[in-house]
C-alpha cells in the first residue's frame, strides 16, 4: 500500500477525510503552542504566557469535540472502509490524546502561577531537559501522523523509556532537594507535578504515534513493549 | 493472499492466516471445500469473461463475490450450477469441483446438479402459481415426497425457515405474486431449499427489495449457513462485509483477492482493492 492512493470518486468523502485530517493537525500546532507557552511561563515566571496556555486550553478541547462529531459524521454519512476507516478512528483517538496533552500544559500553566509567586529556586532548571525531551516526542508523534512514517512511530515507544527514566531521576532528585530545603516544600511538590505532566504527555505521543502506524500499516502496536518492537513484533520493522 | 489460496489443496482450506501470523493463537481446523474452482477460464463466444479464476468455497460458510459490473461474478456463480450451459456459444475451460467431483462431466446430471446447487436471482421470481405451489413444485417433480400430508409438512417447514409462515399460513393458496417484494423473495428461497441443496447461489438478492426486506433476507442468510453452503454476488459492500465469511474482488475477469472477509475490507493485500472497497475507481 505504498502507492500513493487514489482520489475518492465521490469528492463529499474525499474533502471530509481531508478535512478530519488537516483539522487534528491544527488541534495539534495550538496544543503544542499552549505547551510551549505553559513551560515558558514556568521557566521565566511569566504569569500572561500561563494565562494564555489556560485560556487556550478551551479551543483544544472545542477541537477534540469537533474532530469526533466530523468523524461521526463520516461513519454515518460514507462507512469507510480499510485505510480510510483507520484514518476516521486515528483522528478521534489523536484527538483525544492532544486534548490530554493541553490539559497537561494547563496544569503545569496553574503550577507554574503559583510557583511564581515563591522565590525562584535552581532545580526550576531541571524541568527544561524534560520539556526537551516531552516536547520533541510529541512533535515526532504528530510529523510521524502527518507523514504517516512507520518508523518514526515505531521509535517513539523506546524514546519514551528514556523520558520515563529522567523522569523517576528527577523526581528522586527534587525529593532529596525538599529534605534539605524544607521551606520551599510547596515549590518542590508543584515542580514534582510538573515532572509528572511531562512523563504523561510522553505517554500520549506514543499514543499518537502508534496510531499512526495503524494508520499506515494497519498493524496495533499497542501495549507490546519497546523490546518487543525492536525485535519486529508483527512483522513491522522498527 | 492469492497465491496462497491457488496453493491450497483441493479438498481443504488453511483458515485464516494472517491471524495465525498475528497473534500465534490456535490455528482453526481447515475448513472442507465444497466447491473447487481451479483455472477457470471461461468466454461467451469470442469474448473472454474468465481468466484463470481459482477459488475454493468452504463448506458452511457464506462467500461473498464482488467487484464492479462486467467484472465476471455473476457469470462465475453461473458456471457452479451450470447455468450457463444454457447460453449458447458458452464454453468453461478448467474445472469446478463440487465434493470433490467434476461438475462438468460428461456423466453428470445438470437437472440433478441444479437441484443440489439452488438459485436465487436478483429480482423475486415465484411462479405464477399459488404459494403452496411454489415450493411444492420442485419437491414433486424430483420426488423428494410420497403423500400429500408429507408435503403440507415440507410447505411448513420451509416457510418456517425462512419466516414466512406466520405471514402467509392463512393463504397458502393466494398466488406468490401477490406478496411484497420482499416476501416474494423469501418464498424463492423457501422454494430453492425445499429441494434440499446442499449449496444455495444468490445473484443480488436483495438490490430489488427495501431496508427492511433486505435485513430479513441478511439475517435468513447467516441462519441457513448453518445448513448450507452460500454463495452471494453483491454490489452492496455494506452487505458483504454483514453476512459473508470470506470475499472475492473480481476485476476484468480476474480475481484480485480472496481472503477472509474481515481482512479484505479492513487491510486488503492489493491496491486495488482497496480503491474499490473504499469508493476511489474511476
Amino acid at each position: 500500500m505504498n502507492e500513493p492512493a487514489r482520489e475518492h470518486i465521490l469528492t463529499s468523502f474525499e474533502d471530509a477525510l481531508r478535512d478530519s485530517r488537516s483539522s487534528v493537525l491544527r488541534m495539534a500546532s495550538v496544543a503544542q503552542q499552549n505547551l510551549e507557552h505553559a513551560v515558558s511561563g514556568l521557566l521565566t515566571r511569566n504569569i500572561e504566557l500561563c494565562n494564555e496556555a489556560i485560556a487556550a486550553d478551551d479551543e483544544v478541547n472545542a477541537f477534540e469535540k469537533a474532530i469526533d462529531r466530523d468523524g461521526m459524521e463520516i461513519l454515518m454519512r460514507f462507512s469507510p472502509v480499510a485505510t480510510d476507516l483507520r484514518h476516521v478512528l486515528a483522528a478521534m483517538k489523536i484527538a483525544n490524546n492532544l486534548e490530554r496533552i493541553s490539559d497537561e500544559a494547563e496544569g503545569i500553566a496553574r503550577r507554574a502561577r503559583k510557583i511564581a509567586k515563591y522565590p525562584q529556586i535552581p532545580e526550576t532548571a531541571m524541568m527544561e531537559p524534560l520539556y526537551g525531551m516531552a516536547s520533541a516526542l510529541f512533535s515526532d508523534g504528530i510529523r510521524a501522523y502527518a507523514e504517516l512514517d512507520v518508523d518514526l512511530g515505531l521509535s517513539l515507544n523506546e524514546r519514551d523509556e528514556k523520558l520515563d527514566k529522567a523522569h523517576s531521576k528527577t523526581i528522586k532528585e527534587l525529593t532529596r532537594a525538599m529534605e534539605r530545603d524544607t521551606k520551599n516544600l510547596k515549590v518542590y511538590l508543584h515542580l514534582i507535578f510538573v515532572v509528572r505532566c511531562f512523563e504523561r504527555i510522553g505517554d500520549h505521543a506514543v499514543n499518537i504515534g502508534e496510531e499512526s502506524v495503524f494508520v499506515e500499516s494497519a498493524t496495533d502496536i499497542r501495549h507490546i513493549g519497546a523490546e518487543a518492537l525492536k525485535e519486529g513484533a508483527l512483522g513491522v520493522s522498527p | 493472499m492469492l497465491m496462497t489460496t491457488l496453493a491450497m489443496e483441493s479438498e481443504t482450506i488453511a483458515g485464516a492466516g494472517r491471524i495465525e501470523e498475528a497473534t500465534q493463537e490456535a490455528v482453526p481446523a481447515p475448513l472442507q471445500s465444497k466447491l473447487s474452482i481451479k483455472s477457470v477460464d471461461f468466454f461467451y463466444d469470442k469474448f473472454q469473461a474468465l481468466y484463470d479464476v481459482s477459488l475454493e468455497i468452504p463448506k458452511g460458510q457464506v462467500t461473498a463475490l464482488i467487484g464492479p459490473s462486467g467484472c465476471g461474478k455473476s457469470t462465475l456463480l453461473r458456471c457452479l450450477n451450470r447455468m450457463n450451459d444454457l447460453v449458447p456459444e458458452a464454453r468453461l475451460e478448467g474445472e469446478i469441483l463440487f465434493n470433490g467431483k467434476d461438475l462438468y462431466a460428461p456423466e453428470i446430471d445438470v437437472v440433478d446438479v441444479r437441484r443440489q446447487i439452488g438459485m436465487v436471482f436478483q429480482k423475486p421470481n415465484p411462479f405464477p402459481k399459488s404459494i403452496y405451489e411454489n415450493i411444492a413444485y420442485a419437491p414433486r417433480i424430483h420426488g423428494v415426497v410420497r403423500s400429500r400430508s408429507e408435503m403440507d409438512g415440507l410447505i411448513e417447514a420451509c416457510l418456517k425457515r425462512v419466516g414466512l409462515w406466520d405471514e402467509v399460513s392463512d393463504r397458502l393458496d393466494q398466488p406468490g405474486t401477490s406478496l411484497s417484494g420482499g416476501q416474494q423473495q423469501r418464498l424463492c428461497i423457501a422454494r430453492t431449499i425445499a429441494v434440499e441443496p446442499e449449496v444455495l447461489l444468490m445473484d443480488e438478492p436483495c438490490s430489488a427489495l427495501d431496508p427492511i426486506a433486505t435485513a430479513r433476507v441478511e439475517d435468513l442468510i447467516a441462519e441457513l449457513k448453518e445448513d448450507f453452503t452460500v454463495v452471494i454476488v453483491t454490489h452492496n459492500m455494506q452487505q458483504a462485509t454483514r453476512v459473508s465469511d470470506r470475499t472475492a474482488f473480481f476485476l476484468l475477469g480476474k480475481i484480485i483477492e480472496f481472503g477472509d472477509t474481515s481482512n479484505l475490507f479492513s487491510n486488503p493485500e492489493n491496491q486495488e482493492t482497496e480503491d474499490y472497497i473504499s469508493g476511489r475507481f474511476g
